[in-house]
């Protein structure tokens, strides 16, 4: 019975291999030979990888709930009193889970695609689906081979180490894995239209237009999973800071910026007909990177360069790296010159050029993530010589680019196309640049005296003024309904808006939490008090209680307002029972003016020492990071499928109304 | 159409140069080695005073001191008393849990015989596992 359920994750892997292979080959000849197949023998592999995908993750979670120490992946990460819920999202915890669930998502994006190939003459559309059968094969091929779960073990443990004290702290773990993945696999389908529209030698929109919901959805759920990832990190590691600048976060975050440029970029070729090779190199570097990404953070490669051939996994990355690097570039190489659109901008200065400007930053951006996350590992493997990039290099490259990108966003979306009439640029900025020096100003009044904070909150302020005055003047009426009309109408405009207030909402808290973020170490004895943050902070005694699975160590602190107590911080130190380290938990009390983040830097029966961190508005980057993946959706506009084409006409409409304030 | 486009690969190619200068110089500036114990104490005359570099290795038991400047301890390649091993101060938030016998790596440089440090992090590799003190890290 204990094989049963391995056997059936066995079963659903080879399914998907074999679907997967039938699929790029169904695909492909379709492409060929128009006309020369049904769309049967499309959707019978789409279906069967679905499936398979979906029964190997059943089998997994399946094995999980049920203690089957029988199967490796059980046996390596599970333990019996791990609670549920962690033990469901253990599922993505290790390599071979978060493979199976890579493959699952990438066949049910499949599946989407598929939805969208009417017949077999549509050479772009079969040809798409090929592309995505290959990709699905190495994936489904790792879950067979050198990632599999399911090897089932002779002699099974009576219990498993349970899997990592840090992934079973915060309920985020069990959103973060699976919308990083939507994210990630998602690019998939950009790259496969274009891949399949460089085969065929098909250039113009056809391509962008067919691919843009699945990078709106890849793009917003890569953006949420990117903030819930910072969030976690801030909750649960303890060292006070939300982002490192680590590979780990690099990864998501350099297809992200590729991305972003890849949206941008679509709507100026979509509009105006530019761009057309270059979109063509931005997916396939987002397809590349989020191979990368996954690379760097799976193969170990990162903590050694030695470690990475220990598994076959980092290996059969980096060649799918080399694969597709080679045949994406030699193909775009091959086919490519004949693609390049004729049409120039008329002048820098209109919306175009203001897009221009923001590919050219977001591209120069991912190049400067991608050096100094990559550099250490090449000194490495050339020398020997274990070296880190410092954060200093990525804050002091970041900011004048960051800065640039919102210079871009404050003045590109009210640019009229083609060229954009300085009286009309004026006009358009003419109240948010007062609106943001009068903040500015007040903000210097008040006490700022960093310059750089100052900037960004001009800069934010004449975003979001730039964007209000926008929406005031485009309004058919005054009214609630008007603006449901207006923002329902065009999506794409406003979503973007939406996503650009909230890009303004980060870099403020960024700033501010910099400039004015407090922190201090202080060691309590019992009973006594400190002051921090305006309150008296004293250790009042210590807890100690059993879980099922751990011992929790808790020290109170009280923080007191006026002798009342405002709030009782209990950070904890828990240990496992089959882990030997122990595990610290920061306290964060989180207001909507500040947050007070206590973590345990020492702990003995009587006394605490205690690192004290205070940032003020912290709790609206998250906010903020929702409202940008919130922008990316309603730029989707659910619940309406609209015809092709239409959105070629919504931009129209958009630019009319922008046009005309 | 010619001249144009003279004129933009011209101008991207500053552009370019300028970012390479800039970043190439921030790159190496920036760069931090990572070196045990033992090898710092080889390499002690390449790392003049002032001169960053990561230090890692395991806090040898029962050396952790509070003093008013900050946390002196000892600092070890292995976990056995007669590894090499540099004695520190470290002047930053101590790291979460911070306790005799794990594994740390700090940021600093030498100040004289002591290395004095600013940023402590414990290692983590992909799965945010801490290294398992006893064997060797990373």
């Amino acid at each position: 019975m204990s094989t049963l359920v391995p056997a059936a994750g066995w079963v659903g892997s080879f399914l998907g291999v074999a679907a997967s292979l039938a699929l790029a080959w169904t695909g492909f000849r379709a492409q060929y030979k128009p006309g020369a197949l049904r769309r049967n023998q499309l959707v019978v592999p789409v279906w069967c990888m679905v499936a398979g995908a979906a029964l190997s993750m059943l089998a997994l979670e399946i094995a999980l709930l049920t203690d089957n120490f029988a199967v490796s992946y059980v046996a390596e990460t599970h333990s019996r009193d791990t609670s549920w819920l962690f033990t469901i999202t253990t599922a993505w915890s290790a390599l071979g889970g978060s493979i199976v669930l890579w493959a699952l998502v990438l066949a049910g994006y499949t599946a989407v695609v598929l939805r969208g190939v009417r017949t077999t003459d549509d050479r772009l559309g079969v040809g798409a689906l090929g592309v995505m059968g290959i990709v699905a094969a190495f994936f489904f091929g790792l879950v067979t081979t050198v990632a599999n779960p399911f090897r089932i073990l002779i002699n099974p443990p009576p219990n498993g180490p349970g899997p990592n004290p840090l992934l079973q702290e915060n309920i985020l773990v069990a959103f973060h894995p699976p919308m990083l993945y939507l994210g990630f696999v998602g690019f998939t389908v950009p790259f496969a239209f274009a891949m399949s529209a460089l085969l065929i030698r098909q250039g113009g929109i056809d391509w962008l237009r067919r691919t843009r919901r699945a990078n709106l959805v890849a793009w917003s759920f890569l953006t949420g999973a990117t903030f819930l990832g910072a969030w976690w990190a801030y909750e649960v590691l303890g060292w006070g800071g939300y982002w490192a600048w680590d590979p780990v976060e690099n990864a998501a975050l350099l297809p992200w910026l590729t991305g972003t440029a890849f949206i941008h970029s679509a709507a100026v070729q979509i509009k105006r007909g530019m761009l057309q090779a270059w979109n063509f190199v931005l997916v396939l570097a987002t397809f590349a990177l989020t191979i990368l990404g996954t690379f760097l953070t799976r193969s170990g490669v990162v903590s050694s360069v030695h470690s990475f051939t220990e598994s076959g996994v980092g290996p059969a990355f980096l060649g799918l790296l080399l694969v597709v690097l080679v045949a994406g570039f030699g193909l775009f190489a091959a086919r490519g010159e004949r693609l390049a659109s004729l049409s120039r901008p008329e002048s820098l200065a209109s919306r175009e050029g203001a897009f221009l400007v923001n590919n050219l930053l977001l591209s120069l951006f991912a190049f400067v993530v991608l050096t100094g996350t990559v550099y250490p590992i090449v000194v490495e493997a050339l020398t020997g010589n274990q070296v880190s990039v410092g954060r200093p290099f990525f804050d002091r490259m970041a900011v004048p680019l960051g800065f640039g990108l919102l210079l871009a966003m404050g003045v590109g979306p009210i640019l009229p196309y083609r060229h954009a009439a300085p009286g009309v640029v004026w006009q358009r900025l003419r109240y948010p640049l007062v609106v943001a020096s009068l903040t500015a100003a007040v903000l210097v009044a008040a006490g700022a005296r960093s310059p750089g904070l100052v900037a960004v909150v001009f800069l934010a302020t004449v975003i979001v003024g730039s964007t209000l005055r926008q929406l005031a003047v485009s309004m058919p009426q005054r009214s609630l309904p008007g603006f449901l009309r207006l923002v329902r109408g065009q999506r794409a405009y406003w979503g973007g808006q939406l996503a650009h207030l909230g890009v303004a909402g980060v870099v403020v808290v960024i700033a501010v939490t910099g400039a004015f973020g407090e922190r201090s170490t202080v060691t309590l004895q019992r009973g006594e008090a400190t002051e921090f943050a305006g309150y008296q902070v004293t250790f009042e005694a210590t807890q100690e209680y059993s879980a099922p699975n751990r011992e929790v160590t808790e020290p109170r602190i009280s923080f007191r307002d006026d002798g009342t107590v405002a709030h009782v911080a209990t950070p904890r130190v828990s240990s496992f029972r089959n882990q030997e380290q122990a595990v610290g938990t920061p306290s964060v009390w989180s207001g909507p003016t500040q947050d007070v983040y206590v973590s345990l830097a020492d702990l003995q029966p009587d006394q605490v020492t205690l690192n004290l961190y205070r940032y003020p508005l912290m709790v609206w980057m998250w906010v903020a990071g929702a409202v940008m993946a919130a922008g990316g959706l309603w730029a989707l506009g659910f619940g309406r499928r609209r015809s092709q084409g239409s959105d070629g006409r919504h931009a129209e409409r958009s630019d009319e109304v922008v046009s005309r304030a | 159409m010619k001249r144009y486009r003279l004129l933009v690969i011209a101008l991207g190619g500053l552009v370019l140069v300028l970012l390479g200068l800039l970043m190439f110089g921030n790159l190496n500036s920036n760069l931090v080695y990572y070196l045990t114990p033992q090898e710092a104490l080889t390499k002690k005359a390449e790392f003049t005073e002032g001169r960053r570099f990561q230090l890692g290795g395991f806090v040898r038991a029962n050396s952790v001191v509070r003093a008013p400047d900050g946390l002196r301890f000892v600092v070890a390649t292995g976990t056995s008393p007669e590894s090499p091993s540099i004695p520190v101060l470290h002047r930053g938030a101590p790291a979460q849990l911070f306790q005799s016998g794990i594994g740390v790596v700090l940021e600093g440089s030498w100040r004289g015989a002591r290395f004095v440090s600013d940023t402590m992090l414990i290692k983590h590799d992909e799965n945010y596992a801490p290294p398992q003190s006893g064997g060797e890290q990373r």
